[in-house]
Formats: C-alpha cells, sequence, structure tokens
C-alpha cells in the first residue's frame, strides 16, 4: 500500500462523511424552514381571514362613523391586548355600509375620525381622507382600506383577521375578488 | 506576587494565550496613530459591551410576551431597585452606541482607513452598522409600547411594497397575519441571540483585521495609496517610528471609553428611561407614534416622499445607499488617503450629514402632522376674539370645530401642516378664502361638503379679521364694482353686514 | 495602608452614586406609568383637552360661551350640561363627546366634566333672586319679541339689531343660522359678562325681564333666521324674498 492510495481512501472517506452530512443537513433543513415558513404557508391552507361579527347593526346609526372593534380569529393565548383590533364603520344609508381599517394607507399609523369635518386624519405623516375613505391629502396613495362585510340577523359581519399594508392590498386587488 | 506569577505559568501551560496577548500588546502602530482621532473604534466596542450587560440585566425580569411586556417594563422602572436605572443605561446605551458607530465610520472614511489592504475591513465594518441599526429597531420593538406597536406597524408598511414578495414578508416579519404575541418574541429572539451573536462574531473579525493588518497609518496629503508598494511602506513607517500599542495608544483609547461611560451614566441618571409609552393596545387610537431618536430623520423623509415615488425611492433608497458603501473600497481602494486632497469624500460627508441633521429636527417636531386635539384642547389667541362681532365669533368657533386649528396654528399654538393663519387676511381676500375654504388644494382636503354657506360666511368672517391692527387687508377691488351694479338692477341689499 | 487609604473612599463613592441614583432627576416615580386615555378622569387634565378650545382655558376667554358664569350655573342644572357635553347640540359647533354618541369619553369621564364645572357654580351668585327656567315654559310671540328687543336691546344692538356702538348684529343670517332657539334663550338670561353683555335683570336697570318677555324676544330672534343664510353675493330677487336682514 503507497502513500498516494492511503492518502485517495481517506479523502473518499472524508468525501463521503462529508455528503452524509450533507444528505443528514439537507434533510434536517426542510423541517427546519417549514417551521420558519410557517406563517406564510399556513395563509397558503386556511388562510387567516374568516368573518367575524361588529356587533348589532344598532351600535352604528346612519350617516355616522363609528369605531368598532374586534377580536383577531387567530390567536395565541399571551398575546395581551394586542388581539383586539379597531376599525371605522359608516353607515350610509342603513343598507350600504363601510368598514375602514384604522391603518392608514401610508406606513399604517392609526388613523381618527373627525364627525365635525368629516375626515380622517393621520397622526404619522399627515394623511387625510374624506369620509367614503377616499385620499384628501397628504403623501397616501390611495384611499383607506376596507373590509369586505355582510349584514346577517341584524349584525355587521367584516372578514378580517389580517393587517391591512399597502402591499398585501395590491396584492389583493390582482388576485381576490372584492365583494360588497 | 510569586504566586501570581505562578498562576500565570500554570495557566499559560494550558491556555497558551500569553504570547499572542504579549505580541498584541506590544505590537507597534504608526506614531501619529496614536491620537485622539483614533479612540471611537474602542468606544464603540466598550458601549457594545456595556448593552451586552445591562441587556442580560434586564432579561432577568423582562417577559418577552405580548401580554406582559408592558407590566415587566413598568415593573422594572418601578418596582425593582435601580431598574429604571438599568433600562436608562440600556437606552442611552444604545443611543451612544449609534452615534459613536457613525462618528467612527466618518472618521474612516475621511481618513481613507477603508483603502488597501483594509478594504474587508471597513466591508464588515458595514454589516457591524447594519448589525447596530437592526438592534437599535428591534430594541426598540421590545420596549412594547404603542410607539413600538405601530413602529412595527410602519415596518410591516414598507415591507409590503416588497414586489411579490411583500405580503409575504410581512407575515414572516410578524410571525402571523397581525401584530402580537409572535411578532414580540421573534424579535425577542432577532435582538437577544441572533444580532448579538453575529454581531460578537463580526466584531471579533473586524478585530483580528485591525491587528492583523496594523492601524491605518496618519494620512498624509501626498502619500499615495498603491496595492504594490503600501504593504512594504506601512512595515517601514511601523519600524521607523513605531511606538507599542500599550501604553503609548491605550490610555487615550481606555480615558475616551471612560468619558463616554460616564457620560452614559450621566445621562441615564439625569434624563431617566425611555419610556415605555402607552399600552399597546390597538383599540386606542389617540396616539401619535414616533420612532426613537436615530429613525427620525427616516419619518421626516418619510412623509416628504411623493406619492407616486415613495415606493420606488423607499425600497431602492437603501439597497442603493448599501450598495456604495459596500464596492467603496473596491472602487476607490488606492489613491490619496488624506481629506485635505478629497474634497468630494468632505462634501458628502457634510451633505450626509446636514441632511441628517436637518430631517432628525424636523422629525422632532413633525411640522407635516396635524395636531390631534388642537382643535379641542388650544384656545384660539383671546386678542384675536377682542372686539370681534358676533358673527366672527361663530365663525371661531366653526374654525375649531371643523380641526382647523389641527392644521393652522394661530400664534405658534396648533398644526404646522398648512401655513400660519395670523396675518391670512393680508393674502387671501374675501372670495379668494371662500375658494380655498370650499374647494381646499394645496394638500387642504375641499370643505365644500363639510361646511354650510352660514358656516362658511362666518369662518371667513373670522378669517378675514386675522391680520395686524396696522395693516389692512386685502380687498378685490372689482367686488365693490360688482355688487354695486348687482344691487341696482336687482334692488337687493349688500349682504354681510360687519 | 496605602490601598485602604483609596477603597475606602472608593467604597463611599459606589454608596453614594447608588444613593444619589434613587433620588436623582431621572428616576421614575411610582405610578407613572401612562394611563389609557379612556381611564383618565381628571377634571383638569379632561377640560384641557377637550373644552378648552372653544370655552376658554378655566372656562372663560374662549369663543364660545364662558362656562365660568354663574347665572348660567344657576339655571343650567347638571342634567343640562351632562346632556350637552354627551350629546352636543345639532345645527351647532357642539360636538358630542359621548362615545355613545360618536364622541371619545365614558361616561365616568362626562361625569368629571360636569363635576367640575359645576364646581365654578358660586350658589350666592343671585342673592336669593329667583333666575327664569333654563327652557322656556311658554312659546313666544315674535310680534311682541320686536317691541320687547326696542325696550331691552336695542340700547347696544341697535334699534333693529344690527349692531350698534356697544356691540354687533344680532341678527345676521348667519349667526342665526349657527345658533340654537336654546342658546339665545341662555344668552339672553345669563349674559356675556366677559363681553359686557349683562343678565337678565340689567338690561334695563332694575328691570328684569319676565319669563314671557324672554320668550318672546327669542323667537322673534329665530323669526329673523333667513332662508337661504350666508350667500356672499345678493341671492336673485325671486329666491331672496323669504330673506330678511
Amino acid at each position: 500500500m503507497n502513500t498516494e492510495n492511503r492518502t485517495s481512501r481517506r479523502t473518499m472517506l472524508v468525501k463521503l462523511g462529508l455528503a452524509f452530512n450533507g444528505i443528514v443537513g439537507a434533510c434536517v433543513a426542510v423541517p427546519i424552514l417549514r417551521y420558519l415558513l410557517s406563517p406564510v404557508t399556513r395563509e397558503r391552507k386556511v388562510g387567516y381571514e374568516s368573518w367575524l361579527s361588529l356587533g348589532g347593526l344598532e351600535q352604528f346609526p346612519a350617516g355616522q362613523t363609528r369605531l368598532a372593534t374586534y377580536r383577531n380569529p387567530v390567536v395565541n393565548a399571551w398575546d395581551g391586548e394586542t388581539d383586539d383590533i379597531a376599525c371605522w364603520v359608516r353607515n350610509v344609508d342603513d343598507h350600504t355600509f363601510q368598514v375602514f381599517a384604522v391603518n392608514c394607507a401610508h406606513l399604517g399609523c392609526p388613523v381618527r375620525w373627525f364627525p365635525q369635518s368629516n375626515l380622517f386624519l393621520c397622526p404619522c405623516h399627515g394623511g387625510v381622507y374624506y369620509q367614503d375613505g377616499s385620499r384628501a391629502s397628504g403623501p397616501p396613495e390611495r384611499g383607506l382600506f376596507q373590509y369586505h362585510y355582510k349584514l346577517e340577523k341584524g349584525q355587521l359581519f367584516i372578514k378580517a383577521g389580517e393587517m391591512p399594508t399597502p402591499g398585501r392590498a395590491a396584492y389583493g386587488q390582482r388576485g381576490g375578488s372584492k365583494c360588497a | 506576587m510569586r504566586l501570581i506569577d505562578r498562576l500565570g505559568q500554570w495557566f499559560n501551560l494550558r491556555l497558551p494565550l500569553g504570547d499572542p496577548l504579549q505580541e498584541t500588546m506590544k505590537h507597534l502602530v504608526p506614531r501619529k496613530s496614536a491620537s485622539w482621532f483614533y479612540v471611537f473604534g474602542s468606544a464603540a466596542l466598550t458601549v457594545f459591551l456595556l448593552q451586552v450587560v445591562t441587556g442580560i440585566l434586564l432579561a432577568l425580569i423582562y417577559v418577552p410576551s405580548a401580554g406582559e411586556a408592558w407590566n415587566s417594563l413598568q415593573t422594572l422602572n418601578q418596582g425593582v431597585s435601580l431598574g429604571w436605572f438599568i433600562r436608562a443605561l440600556h437606552g442611552w446605551g444604545s443611543n451612544f452606541m449609534v452615534a459613536i458607530v457613525l462618528l467612527h465610520m466618518v472618521q474612516v472614511f475621511l481618513f481613507g482607513a477603508y483603502k488597501f489592504p483594509r478594504e474587508l475591513t471597513w466591508i464588515v465594518g458595514v454589516f457591524l452598522l447594519l448589525m447596530t441599526l437592526a438592534m437599535a429597531f428591534s430594541g426598540q420593538v421590545l420596549r412594547f409600547d404603542q410607539d413600538a406597536y405601530w413602529g412595527l406597524g410602519i415596518g410591516a408598511s414598507i415591507a409590503s411594497r416588497v414586489p411579490v414578495i411583500g405580503p409575504w414578508s410581512v407575515q414572516l416579519m410578524l410571525g402571523g397575519p397581525i401584530i402580537a404575541g409572535a411578532t414580540l418574541t421573534r424579535f425577542f429572539a432577532l435582538h437577544v441571540f441572533l444580532i448579538p451573536g453575529l454581531l460578537i462574531a463580526f466584531v471579533g473579525v473586524h478585530l483580528l483585521m485591525v491587528l492583523k493588518l496594523g492601524i491605518n497609518e496618519w494620512p498624509m496629503p501626498g502619500r499615495i495609496v498603491r496595492r504594490s508598494s503600501y504593504l512594504q511602506e506601512y512595515r517601514e513607517l511601523t519600524h521607523q517610528q513605531g511606538v507599542p500599542f500599550v501604553p503609548d495608544a491605550l490610555w487615550k483609547d481606555i480615558l475616551f471609553s471612560g468619558f463616554i461611560l460616564v457620560l452614559i451614566a450621566g445621562c441615564a441618571a439625569y434624563f431617566g428611561p425611555f419610556g415605555p409609552g402607552g399600552q399597546p393596545d390597538p383599540r386606542i387610537i389617540q396616539t401619535a407614534p414616533r420612532p426613537d431618536f436615530f429613525f427620525l430623520w427616516l419619518y421626516a423623509l418619510l412623509s416628504f416622499l411623493p406619492p407616486a415615488a415613495e415606493t420606488p425611492i423607499m425600497l431602492l433608497g437603501p439597497a442603493i445607499a448599501l450598495t456604495v458603501l459596500l464596492i467603496l473600497p473596491l472602487v476607490a481602494g488606492e489613491g490619496e488617503k488624506s481629506w485635505r486632497r478629497r474634497p468630494i469624500a468632505v462634501l458628502s460627508v457634510l451633505l450626509i450629514a446636514v441632511a441628517l441633521g436637518t430631517m432628525t429636527r424636523l422629525g422632532e417636531y413633525t411640522p407635516w402632522s396635524p395636531v390631534m386635539n388642537a382643535w379641542s384642547g388650544l384656545p384660539i389667541p383671546p386678542e384675536y376674539l377682542h372686539g370681534a362681532t358676533s358673527l366672527e365669533r361663530q365663525g371661531a368657533l366653526v374654525f375649531q370645530a371643523k380641526q382647523c386649528h389641527n392644521c393652522h396654528s394661530l400664534k405658534g399654538q396648533g398644526g404646522q401642516r398648512g401655513p400660519a393663519l395670523d396675518r391670512v387676511a393680508l393674502r387671501l381676500t374675501h372670495d379668494q378664502l371662500i375658494r380655498q375654504v370650499i374647494q381646499g388644494g394645496g394638500n387642504m382636503p375641499a370643505y365644500a361638503k363639510n361646511l354650510t354657506p352660514a358656516e362658511t360666511t362666518a369662518l371667513v368672517a373670522f378669517l378675514e379679521t386675522l391680520h395686524p391692527p396696522n395693516q389692512t387687508p386685502a380687498v378685490n377691488a372689482s367686488r365693490a364694482v360688482a355688487l354695486h351694479i348687482d344691487a341696482q338692477t336687482n334692488s337687493s341689499p349688500i349682504r354681510g353686514d360687519r | 495602608m496605602n490601598r485602604r487609604a483609596i477603597l475606602g473612599p472608593l467604597a463611599i463613592l459606589a454608596v453614594w452614586a447608588a444613593d444619589a441614583c434613587t433620588s436623582s432627576p431621572g428616576a421614575v416615580p411610582a405610578k407613572s406609568e401612562v394611563q389609557p386615555p379612556s381611564e383618565i378622569v381628571a377634571f383638569k387634565v379632561l377640560y384641557r383637552e377637550n373644552c378648552a378650545g372653544c370655552h376658554g382655558e378655566d372656562g372663560k376667554g374662549g369663543a364660545a360661551s364662558a362656562l365660568a358664569n354663574p347665572v348660567l350655573l344657576a339655571i343650567a342644572d347638571d342634567s343640562v350640561i351632562r346632556r350637552t357635553t354627551a350629546q352636543g347640540v345639532a345645527g351647532t359647533s357642539m360636538p358630542a363627546f359621548a362615545q355613545s354618541a360618536g364622541g371619545m369619553l365614558t361616561d365616568r369621564q362626562i361625569d368629571s366634566l360636569v363635576e367640575g364645572i359645576r364646581s365654578w357654580a358660586n350658589p350666592d351668585a343671585l342673592g336669593g333672586i329667583v333666575p327664569p327656567p333654563f327652557r322656556a315654559q311658554t312659546p313666544g310671540d315674535p310680534q311682541r319679541g320686536a317691541d320687547v328687543f326696542r325696550t331691552y336691546c336695542s340700547s347696544c344692538h341697535g334699534a333693529d339689531g344690527r349692531g350698534g356702538k356697544k356691540a354687533s348684529s344680532v341678527v345676521n343670517g348667519s349667526y342665526l343660522a349657527l345658533v340654537s332657539e336654546q342658546h339665545l334663550r341662555t344668552i339672553v338670561i345669563a349674559g356675556l359678562p366677559e363681553l359686557g353683555a349683562p343678565d337678565w335683570r340689567d338690561d334695563v336697570p332694575g328691570h328684569p325681564m319676565s319669563e314671557q318677555e324672554i320668550s318672546d324676544v327669542v323667537a322673534w330672534l329665530s323669526s329673523q333666521r333667513p332662508q337661504f343664510p350666508g350667500q356672499p353675493y345678493p341671492l336673485p330677487a325671486d329666491r331672496a324674498e323669504g330673506e330678511h336682514r
């Protein structure tokens, strides 16, 4: 047995070991990746959104815009108050509603409704919206995000469960259908 | 003493670090580099160590749970003896760390220290800067209050604008569909395990490079860096006029680090900890979220970008800035080091410093944001109501009730989003005021649907009183003529008695 | 010996530093956490943030009528103040503040406001005189009201109400469109002390207005409201007919 042979045999064993570790690594990487990507992959299967009640219609007088809150459908026990999400409900004429996200369409800060001037004002960068949610002035590119809604058994239901963001809205408009 | 020597020998035999340590301490640095300009790197390291220690101390109490984090911060502030001081040290430490890292970077840039053969040291340093900023942002998230909550919302809104993968990256960032428990634990893992681990590794590599390549020599105008000859020149320089690192250079490092620590402790004791602000309850919408000091410039910038260009600038800007920083030493690895011969470098630093400073200043008082409770909380200056008619007083009420004060200031009080109205009657005539109120324009929403004719008349009547007493308001000369003719043909009286 | 000489002061310094820290300006006082806005019930804070903008700091000096007016507080009981604060006054600049009416304040906070405003009252302000009731008991007659106006008001507001040397017009169409009848009545009774408008007793000194006279003059003012208030230019003759000055 000469040294060259010895070397090549040892080298081959090292390569074999490396390959073995590579395969094991790949096998372990799959569950790790799936674990890391679980917030994304979950949506593809069941989705985060579901129909939620905002309560009886009597809370929302016609012609007015009121703050409503709902509990997010997907929660963890340790979420604390962060599960309670606010939204603005505009009762146009008792049959037509508009449900706006509080998140400004610019960067997501909470817009506040001023019934006297019929405007939504954003405290962060000064985005302003009219009462129908359309953009009035300031940096936003678009109007306020709206939830889909339906009226059932005297209650107002909205389809919610995920924080609205500009990119998501653009994505939803391409793929999703717009109801109500 | 003999005992200590023997202990030292015992350890050195089993942990042979003595020689490399000796070598490090005695290694020669160019005499002029043992300067007060070369202390920022070591100061950054010192503050980093302070952050590690105070961070561990905070972790003894802090609960990384969305439901409990805010309460545990209150316990730290009020319930634990001197807990507030540790929080303040950590908070002020982060401010100083960002500042010192930036100073270090500016010094390195101006002294040409990123040039051959230290290009990789600079590149590693750029990643250290990114990690420092990431620590700053994730640290702000861990202070789980309203600012943290809505700051995450801002982060998510920006991330969502990335083409194609935007919505998914938001879900990854938040660990779910909304900002909640999973978001906080995620940022906790980043802030406490991942980024600090990376930081320690990168700081180690960074330091190793500085030791192996030697500290940058004091740049002399006219001494050109060339790849072919630099290493030889540097060796000669250090041998001819080098001084040992310990003690000739180290004493300045130590003294400056100590000075910075005293400053941090002083700020912590005097100003106290940052926040936490209100509870992170998304139902509380009476809030005006604001980022921490080092991101105020970004907050300001985001209010000035035109809507159409915003997304591209938001996404491409950081990528371009990062690319420039990373390839800088590769394209400018040779040549003049001294800032005296590099005017463009000096001007760039000045430009960036002035821009960041201005933006930060603006971010401090947010002139673009409405003051949300000005309409109900800030009275109209009483002297503006002095001698006002009943109609004008009603107009002042309309001014308040329709939230005009939220965007327009009177006597410096109120929003600064629109122009101050103290002298508006000098600028706009009666008709122009009506038009501006009804149609809006120039970033003002149109109020046509929200004002009755009576409200408009009253409001404009009030606005027309806003001028200095010794100057007459703007008048449209043709109005009187038009009204006069009208009155003649219609024989109806002229309206708007005042 | 030498080492002890250094360590001793050092230890004292450390103890002193730790002690100084607990009393340094940066220390966080107990119970200083930020409260949710709906939990704030301190009258001063609530008033400053919600009312001072129009009614002025400490209830006077604002564009709206002063709340710290003893006569006003003598005729308006708590239920009036509560209802006005909670529900607002439709058609005027007074907004509704109760959450149930679209505002931002809880019932508890509105109670605190009512209590605080009541604390400005002065029980002896009227010296035993019984003021006219807050709400009109009898309908007013605009015809008689014109006479009442001439008697009690014209010395300041001019014979036809268009304003005189001491006071401005109270028959301006836009002004009348923006105030409620109750507001007019309240002013007639309680006056506007800051602007020099006397209360119901002193319009004609020594001759207080009667309950019926107050209702009549309010009815007359009300009848001066035009159909189309607030026109910047004269209306065409056919539309302007319903409109008086």
